[in-house]
């Protein structure tokens, strides 16, 4: 049979499995916008660690890392540890997010800040800040699965066709139960994606000889892409800054993962998340830089960086199926970010705005069924962009995946002064989050499309301390909620406390 | 200094060494026991002390 057949196979096997656990996940939901959006939070550490893996490891991991490391050499592992040490921040944020969402019934973390800033603004400006940078985001995850199932099966699957599979995938997980379907293929996506790149990396050393020829053959042969800045000129600390700035806030930046900071069932729960996550993140890490740099020895001289993985998945020395078993890890990473990043969304959107801003009598029926309504109405968008992405002449992945990831993750980073604020400074105010937030995302998004870098830096780091500044300066000239803030960092104080959380 | 003090200084000083020792110690060492090491070793410290702050969290009541 032909591998076409077998990649028809492999993606029917997976949805197939998808389905069973998204249907299992079901028997346990109840009722109501907690429950569908945090599952009541009640989610268990082991599954609350794989899931929170899956939803930050996007295809990016094995893509576009891959090939930052396969062109631009050992920046690339800083880089992604750099966001991996940026989760020590978690011991300050884990513990504040949970014990507030538990005392205060928080679904976004949004909502959160309209709460604390006492002023539905803050909530609707932050919620439009990731409306506009995750939807993009959303449709690169899609447009890498097109590519994938494309190049795995020699053309034969239409890229459409593998973006069409993502987004009825994506909307069926976070629909089926909620955050209760989206935990579980999760997890069960999580444990795909590392199983399968750490056998084609054993793979791709044995073909190599052993890690330790593995290694020699890279100083040998390449002993630039060992050090920074790179004798091309990559990684210089500029470079560095602007593309590690965004990543190390992204814990807090990003909705989809910082909803997750509600869902642990307890704090032993929360032990396990944060620990499981750090050694997948640090194993999955690792094994994406060994990809980039294996496939510099074994593909060299490939002009585009994204395609890297296709190609090292392509030698004779990967088996077919293990070709089409890492293609599913692939896809399973990609959906596994976008069906979060829906779920989060139609939460965002039904609590911030349609609650927030355009109907605050709504019933939490109401709420819910918008929010389940805004599910798909987010995928047929992202499922557009994309669609539309890849029609363009220019080409879909080389042209749009590194500046569309970047764009969205320095955009989000916009939010991170008035989280800080929110946590750290009773003198914060509304109106100092909210000028901070657009003044700091327009920067971004001008210096983005321009192309604009004054004195070398990128537009994060030029939107990130314009963001700080105006976050300060508006908030000392302003009035802070004197009384909320007290109660909520004098609740925190109280029970960090008790938790002997720091 | 308070424990939350100690912790921001803490992370502080890792991000420092991210920035100092590649780019100003390692900058000309091309080999797999210069910054690839350094930053590998340098995830693990990070790692562990998250786990050394874990393990103190105890259970608390609603």
């Amino acid at each position: 049979m032909s591998a076409t057949f077998w990649v028809w196979f492999g993606i029917a096997v997976y949805i197939a499995v998808g389905l069973g656990i998204a249907l299992m996940a079901r028997r346990q939901l109840g009722v109501g916008v907690s429950e569908f959006f945090l599952a009541n939070r009640r989610v268990g550490g082991f599954v609350s660690a794989l899931s929170y893996s899956a939803t930050t490891y996007s295809a990016f991991m094995m893509v576009g890392l891959v090939g930052l490391t396969y062109f631009t050499g050992v920046g690339a592992l800083g880089f992604e540890l750099t966001y991996l040490c940026g989760m020590f921040m978690m011991v300050f944020f884990l513990p504040r997010f949970w014990l507030v969402g538990r005392k205060y019934g928080y679904v976004s973390p949004m909502e959160l800040l309209s709460d604390r800033y006492q002023n539905r603004g803050v909530g609707a400006t932050t919620a439009i800040l990731a409306l506009v940078f995750l939807v993009p985001y959303g449709a690169v995850q899609l447009m890498g699965v097109g590519y994938l199932m494309n190049g795995v099966s020699g053309g034969a699957i239409p890229v459409v066709a593998g973006i069409i599979i993502a987004v009825v995938c994506a909307i069926a997980w976070s629909s089926i139960a909620g955050l209760r379907s989206v935990a579980w293929t999760d997890a069960f996506q999580a444990l795909i994606m590392i199983v399968t790149s750490a056998a084609v990396l054993g793979v791709v050393i044995a073909a190599l000889g052993g890690f330790g020829a593995f290694f020699s053959k890279l100083e040998a042969a390449s002993p630039g892409l060992l050090t920074v800045p790179t004798a091309g000129g990559s990684w210089n600390i500029n470079m560095f800054i602007g593309l590690a700035l965004p990543w190390l806030f992204f814990l807090i930046s990003n909705p989809q993962v910082s909803q997750r900071l509600f869902i642990p069932k307890s704090v032993t729960a929360m032990k396990q998340m944060l620990g499981g996550f750090l050694i997948f993140g640090f194993i999955y890490t690792l094994i994406s830089v060994l990809w980039g740099f294996g496939a510099h020895l074994l593909v060299p001289g490939l002009e585009n960086a994204d395609l890297a993985t296709p190609k090292l998945l392509a030698l004779p020395i990967i088996p077919t199926g293990l070709a089409i078993v890492v293609m599913i890890g692939i896809t399973a990473a990609a959906i596994s970010t976008i069906d979060s990043i829906l779920l989060t969304l139609s939460s965002v959107w039904a609590r911030d705005i349609h609650r927030g801003l355009i109907n605050r009598k709504v019933s939490e029926r109401g709420e819910l069924r918008v929010g389940q309504w805004v599910i798909p109405i987010m995928a047929i968008i992202a499922f557009l962009f994309a669609w539309w992405v890849t029609e363009q002449p220019q080409g879909g992945l080389n042209l749009m995946i590194a500046p569309l990831s970047s764009a969205a993750s320095a955009g989000l980073l916009m939010a991170v002064p008035t989280i800080f604020g929110a946590f750290f400074w009773k003198r914060a105010t509304a109106l100092g989050a909210m000028v901070s937030c657009i003044a700091g995302a327009v920067l971004v998004l001008i210096f983005q499309i321009t192309g604009a870098r004054p004195l070398g830096w990128w537009p994060g780091t030029w939107g990130f301390i314009v963001c700080v500044i105006l976050f300060i300066g508006v908030s000392l000239f302003t009035r802070p909620p004197k009384d909320k803030a007290e109660e909520f960092i004098g609740y925190l104080r109280e029970s960090l406390k008790k938790g002997n959380f720091i | 200094m308070t424990k939350s003090a100690w912790g921001w200084t803490w992370f502080g000083f890792l991000l420092a060494l991210d920035i100092a020792i590649p780019w100003f110690v390692l900058s000309h060492v091309e080999k797999v026991s210069g910054a690839f090491l350094f930053w590998a070793i340098w995830a693990v410290v990070a790692i562990i002390s998250v786990f050394i702050i874990l393990l103190k969290w105890r259970g608390v009541e609603k």
